[in-house]
């Protein structure tokens, strides 16, 4: 297997999408091709964005990995196994840019759906949400209801939920989308010290070029129509990052490259939406 | 919540007066013999006969049922009340449990959906006073007791507005929940029990409002063609006495309203139970 930027792809690797594409309505009037021979393989410990404009297929590539969508030809493999097998045994965590918590259920008892999907007993689980709230700092909420909680409290809440069964990959579809801009970089430099503190390795959907820059190590830029991957700037902006790290040159140096690879990906397709900010 | 509380308490009874200044009213307005508009006969006589007084009403209910008994009527009446409030009971919940499970039913299969909902709905338009004897009939054929086919009448008028509530609420589930229960790989049945239910309790317990009222109705409609001695009946029964103790049937209508309330009050009991955790817009 010969994939881009990674020149032997092995088992081992936390994601590999090889020659993937995807369509939609194959066949029909409304044929859209969503995806045309993606490759990408993502490393365990790998802060991986995806970043483009509107209709790139950056979400559909997501949920390919994720196994909610299969695709019309090509394979993903997640740890080695195919994504549906991942999928079925819990591989992956997931958070969207809606938090989607149960509002019928306590803050506690929305981190343990999916542990008790996974058959565990009470007291286990109750456990493993604790450790989940006092990771992202919400033990004292534990019992309240997710309505009784801020945007950026309950996007955190979905975070431990996605991390509650301690899965080795966090897939995240524009997580940070609908908060303001002081609770997203809060919530991005929370998120790295989450992901740090477990060892997770992150699938991050974005169209935030700055949010791309900051929390990845990796940061792939796709076009539209059909989709597919243009570039892949590695960014190595070191482990400390805090507050200070976004006023640095190294860090706008990086914004400008992927803002200059979003241009020429433009170039080929037309200028759509992207927050430059 | 107390001052909450008393403030409703004091406006029911407002209204309570209210309708009964209104009657009293048309007692002395209405026309005597009745009157037509339009060449119709619609306003009611305003006689004593066919309109007693609010105080003759509350007085009967002292008054034994037949002359020479020592019990009071309402006494009487609130046994046939207890006696259908149960059957209505048994009625509303038969008809939860059965709506529920056919709009479960309908939402996993779509061609249950599109075979059995017209059925469904042709179901209600099925007149119950002629269903009723058909009903009894069968009943009497496999020896259960008479109660029990009562029961399944309300039964039948309750477990329509539930199934509908029910499969409304169970496609309210939002989208995104619905791929997260997907990315945990979760079954039909995990998905229902987790997600898709628990979502479609504000739909269902409005339905549940209406399904509770019905299984009253349509136990007291069965008991008036089936022979049940519930309050039902005793409306009959006192109804024909109209002309010499007109105020009497009104007792057996107290009775009902009481029963019709305490059903709905029963529902609200459920419904602050379950949506007590529930965000306030839902409430």
């Amino acid at each position: 297997m010969t994939v881009r930027g990674v020149p032997q792809a092995v088992i081992s690797d936390a994601v590999v999408v090889d020659r993937v594409s995807m369509v939609f309505n194959e066949g029909k009037s409304n044929e859209v091709e969503a995806l045309t021979d993606v490759e990408l393989v993502i490393c365990p410990g790998d802060f991986v964005s995806l970043i483009g404009p509107s209709g790139c297929g950056k979400s559909t590539l997501l949920r390919l990995i994720a196994s909610l969508l299969s695709p019309t030809s090509g394979s993903v493999l997640v740890n080695g196994k195919s994504a549906s097998q991942a999928r079925i045994e819990q591989d992956y965590g997931m958070a969207f840019q809606k938090s989607g918590l149960f509002e019928w259920r306590t803050v506690e008892k929305n981190i343990e759906l999916p542990l008790e999907l996974k058959g565990w007993g009470k007291a286990k689980r109750r456990e493993r949400s604790a450790e989940m709230l006092e990771l992202v700092k919400l033990s004292e909420f534990a019992s309240h209801m997710p309505w009784e909680l801020s945007g950026g409290m309950q996007q955190r809440v979905a975070i431990a939920r996605a991390l509650a069964a301690h899965p080795p990959l966090l897939l995240m579809d524009e997580p940070f989308g609908a908060l303001d801009e002081m609770t997203r970089e809060h919530m991005q430099a929370e998120l790295l010290r989450i992901c740090a503190a477990s060892q997770t390795t992150v699938v991050f959907v974005t169209h935030s070029i700055p949010e791309a820059v900051y929390l990845s190590n990796r940061v792939v830029v796709m076009s539209p129509r059909p989709g597919r991957i243009t570039e892949i700037i590695d960014v190595d902006l070191g482990s400390d990052r805090d507050e200070d790290t976004r006023e640095e040159a190294g860090f706008y140096g990086k914004i400008t490259a992927v803002r200059e690879a979003l241009r020429g990906a433009e170039a080929v397709a037309g200028p759509r939406g992207i927050e430059d900010r | 919540m107390i001052l909450r509380g008393l403030r409703r308490a004091a406006l029911f009874f407002l209204a309570l007066a209210l309708v009964a200044a209104m009657w009293e009213f048309y007692i002395v307005v209405g026309p005597e013999k009745g009157g037509e508009i339009f060449g119709m006969r619609i306003l009611p006589r305003a006689n004593e006969r066919a309109m007693p007084h609010t105080w003759e009403m509350l007085q009967r209910l002292f008054d034994p049922e037949v002359r020479g008994q020592d019990r009071p009527i309402w006494l009487a009446v609130l046994g046939y009340s207890w006696y259908t409030f149960r059957m209505a009971l048994a009625g509303f919940a038969i008809g939860c449990v059965f709506g529920m499970a056919l709009a479960v039913g309908m939402s996993r299969f779509r061609f249950v959906e599109r075979g059995l909902l017209p059925y469904v709905v042709a179901s209600q338009t099925v007149p119950l006073i002629a269903l009723a004897p058909q009903v009894a009939a069968l009943g009497g054929n496999w020896g259960l007791p008479k109660w029990m086919w009562v029961a399944a009448l309300g039964a039948f008028l309750a477990f329509f507005p539930v199934s509908i509530a029910t499969l409304k609420g169970l496609s309210a589930a939002p989208a995104a929940s619905l791929e997260l229960m997907d990315s945990y790989a979760a079954s039909w049945w995990k998905t229902l029990t987790k997600l898709r239910f628990p979502a479609a309790v504000p739909y269902i317990v409005p339905g549940m409002k209406l399904g509770a009222t019905a299984a009253v109705i349509g136990v007291i409609v069965s008991e008036v063609s089936t022979g049940v001695r519930g309050v039902g009946f005793a409306a009959l029964t006192y109804a024909q006495k109209a002309t010499s103790d007109p105020a009497q049937v009104y007792t057996a209508v107290f009775g009902a309203a009481l029963l019709g309330l305490s059903m709905f009050g029963l529902v609200v009991a459920i419904e602050v139970l379950v949506m007590r955790n529930r965000p306030a817009e839902a409430n």
